[in-house]
């Protein structure tokens, strides 16, 4: 703990959090955990983190918010514990295998990643001839459990960006990621339509942004965007029907105000070169006959009315 | 639901964060998932969110897949005043009317059921006791779901509602014909739920442990200590005492293996009580314990998880088993003192009992049987063509399928499970 001005007061408070914390269990001594504590509160440079000159109700009230019984396993288990170990293991090994599997989808991959994992938490590799455990990390701020499956989704993204980079020759050919088409013109937009859209994004709030990047970006879910934000899934539902119709008449108001007219700005706004492109290629699909290509397949509705010949 | 314009996709994927800034790290994206942050804190995660596709995707692989049930958070009903100009806001307001409404709706629905338990105070108090005694004894019947789901479910008011809800008649109609049979004098014979076949129960479970506890010590027969005239609603609050102490357990995870560590042997007790008020009277009064101290007695945190839910240590009527720090350990006086019974090569991890049969199992695949209540052990080695079983046995579960021997399921650390239906003679694994 960082130094205070009532060193009786803080000592009770010390004493109070390391019973809480149970880290005797794991034969940690109060000092050990008072030191664990310090660094925790060093580590977390943001405002809520109480400063050297804070009060020691401040700190200590920092400290209350912490995980500390998982912390104090955290760190046992760094140091190398046994029993810790043993209860760590007790504790979240299963869950870790379930972890990984549901985040590769596949037994051989998670296993191979919750392996992985737990040799990054026991510390295989040393430094300077100690071992260096990657559950010294763990501030206690969120649950262990939460914080293991973030470094495990960590370990995934970097894992399959490792991959992304060895591919084969082979496989990149199969792709076409070898040989890949040289790629046209880029379809730019107007850049008033560019410059409307960004103000109007830009007076969003860092939450609605959020919202709308999960749900039209990346594909989220309401239900994993709701989990995320701590909301019920219909309030974000309602969010993102709301935050698209502000959007799309934030735009046309800046469209406006850039010259141009109301049927103009919505013109804009509603035609996107990429569907021209999408509606010409359609378009030609459309035009090709597939009774043309002799070795395409025949869909079943052809073939019943006996017309493929 | 609105489509938003092309170009907000396009505008939105190429706004990215500056480069200058590291990216949060694990921790703190594991505060703001669990809703741990302070607002300027979780304002400046959101910052970055909103702008770094790769920690929105960490952050959405992270989430647990049973997180991703529907949550009962705050519902937010101030949708308009960040973002849209004032003038929508006028456009808006019957948008704002349908919260509004079903707010007003559940408040009706409230008052409603106010006014009936007001109107009709003593027919819940005296169907609230019979209820309770239903719970546990036909739990295959009541509770098909697997413990992990078991665990999920919202502690003691939910299955107080539902209990006294008509729309769970079937549930009740079946309880009632199995206490009617009880009462016949006709020994019953359930089908074994999960929860009722084996009784090594990691620590992890906690939050369902809970749940078990409950359902354990609801049934609990009435005590011959106490008043045999004692009135079946003052056992119905006593009963809802108990669901308050769980509670407890469940909201403060240090609380917990201190409250899980003393309720243990008054769950014991309970479930040899005869009578139907001792039950609940136990864990009541053992609540009012200090925490700390019982803290610091040292168990292991895993062995006070295992000891409150282990649902089949009626094998020997005095004897209650479990594993610390790597032994197995038996206590003849409900948990007042124990001894060590069997230290292996390799640290024990988790124990089954049923009856006189005691499975123990650890490290590098040790496994050990006895058939005599502890007395003695023979070290048994699962073997299948394949080789033999090395990994960690992490649970074992004694299935009861109304023969002897019972099946064995033996799971391991690296997912394998085998089975025995011989009794540990020839083993499969799955």
């Amino acid at each position: 703990m960082p130094k205070s001005t009532q060193p009786g007061q803080e000592a009770d408070v010390l004493a109070a959090l390391y019973t809480r914390s149970g880290a005797a269990a794991y034969s940690v001594s109060a000092d050990q955990f008072a030191a664990i504590l310090e660094e925790v509160a060093r580590k977390c440079t943001h405002e809520s983190a109480p400063s050297p000159d804070d009060p020691a109700d401040k700190k200590a009230s920092f400290c209350a918010t912490l995980r500390l019984e998982e912390l104090a396993l955290a760190r046992a288990c760094a140091a190398g514990n046994e029993l810790a170990w043993q209860d760590f293991i007790s504790r979240y090994r299963q869950k870790l295998h379930s972890m990984a599997l549901h985040i590769t989808r596949d037994a051989a991959h998670a296993a191979e990643l919750a392996d992985s994992l737990f040799a990054d938490l026991y510390g295989i590799n040393a430094r300077d001839g100690v071992r260096s455990s990657k559950l010294v990390s763990y501030t206690g701020r969120g649950s262990l459990e939460g914080w293991l499956r973030t470094v495990m989704a960590q370990e995934f993204i970097n894992r399959y960006r490792k991959q992304k980079r060895t591919v084969s020759l082979e496989e990149q050919t199969e792709e076409g990621v070898q040989f890949a088409a040289v790629p046209g013109p880029a379809c730019t937009s107007d850049p008033r339509l560019e410059a409307a859209t960004d103000e109007a994004l830009a007076e969003l709030s860092s939450e609605d942004r959020f919202t709308l990047a999960s749900y039209y970006l990346d594909r989220r879910t309401l239900a994993e965007i709701a989990r995320t934000l701590g909301l019920h899934e219909s309030s974000v539902s309602r969010r993102l029907d709301r935050l698209s119709t502000a959007l799309r008449k934030r735009i046309l108001a800046g469209l406006r105000m850039r010259g141009m007219s109301h049927a103009q700005a919505a013109e804009a706004l509603e035609t996107d070169v990429r569907d021209l492109q999408l509606n010409l290629r359609s378009r030609l699909m459309q035009d090709s006959d597939p009774k043309s290509f002799p070795g395409k397949k025949v869909s079943a509705q052809d073939a019943g009315d006996g017309s493929t010949d | 639901m609105t489509e938003a314009p092309k170009i907000v996709y396009d505008r939105l994927q190429a706004a990215r964060p500056q480069r200058d800034l590291p990216h949060p790290d694990a921790d703190l994206l594991t505060a703001f998932a669990e809703q741990a942050l302070s607002a300027t804190e979780r304002s400046s995660v959101l910052n970055h969110l909103a702008l770094c596709g790769d920690c929105r995707q960490v952050i959405a692989l992270a989430l647990s897949p049973e997180n991703i049930a529907p949550v009962t958070t705050q519902v937010d009903i101030e949708p308009v005043a960040a973002t849209v100009p004032a003038k929508s806001k006028l456009l808006n307001w019957p948008t704002l009317a349908w919260p509004g409404l079903r707010w007003a709706a559940l408040a009706a629905g409230i008052a409603l059921a106010a006014s009936i338990l007001l109107l009709h105070p003593g027919r819940l108090n005296q169907q609230t006791p019979v209820a309770n005694r239903q719970v546990a004894p036909p739990a295959p019947a009541l509770t098909a779901a697997p413990p992990q789901s078991a665990s999920s479910i919202p502690p003691s008011p939910l299955d107080r509602s539902s209990l006294e809800q008509p729309a769970h008649e079937p549930s009740a109609t079946l309880a009632k014909s199995q206490l009617a049979r009880l009462q016949a004098g006709r020994p019953t014979q359930p089908p074994a739920s999960r929860s009722q076949q084996s009784d090594m129960l990691l620590a992890d479970n906690r939050m369902g442990s809970s749940v078990e506890e409950k359902t354990q010590a609801a049934p609990a027969p009435p005590s011959p200590n106490l008043d045999a005239g004692k009135s079946a609603p003052q056992a119905a609050n006593e009963t809802v005492e108990v669901s308050g102490a769980t509670a407890l357990v469940e909201t403060e995870s240090s609380n917990l293996i201190s409250l899980a560590q003393h309720n243990a042997p008054a769950i014991e007790k309970a479930k040899q009580a005869p009578p139907e008020t001792e039950a609940s009277e136990q864990p009541t009064s053992r609540t009012a314990y200090d925490l700390d101290t019982l803290k610091l007695q040292g168990r292991n945190v895993v062995s006070a998880a295992k000891l409150a839910r282990s649902p089949n240590q009626t094998a020997s009527s005095d004897v209650t088993w479990m594993v610390a720090a790597g032994v197995l350990q038996r206590s003849r006086d409900n948990g007042q003192t124990w001894q060590n019974v069997l230290r292996a090569d390799h640290a024990l991890l988790c124990y089954a009992s049923r009856n006189a049969d005691i499975w123990t199992g650890g490290r590098a695949g040790t496994l050990y049987h006895s058939s005599d209540n502890g007395l003695t052990w023979v070290q048994v080695r699962p073997t299948v063509k394949a080789g033999a079983l090395s990994s960690d046995i992490i649970h074992i579960d004694i299935q009861d399928h109304e023969r002897a021997p019972s099946e064995i399921v033996i799971s391991t650390g690296n997912s394998e499970v085998w089975n025995s239906i011989d009794g540990g003679k020839a083993w499969d694994k799955k």
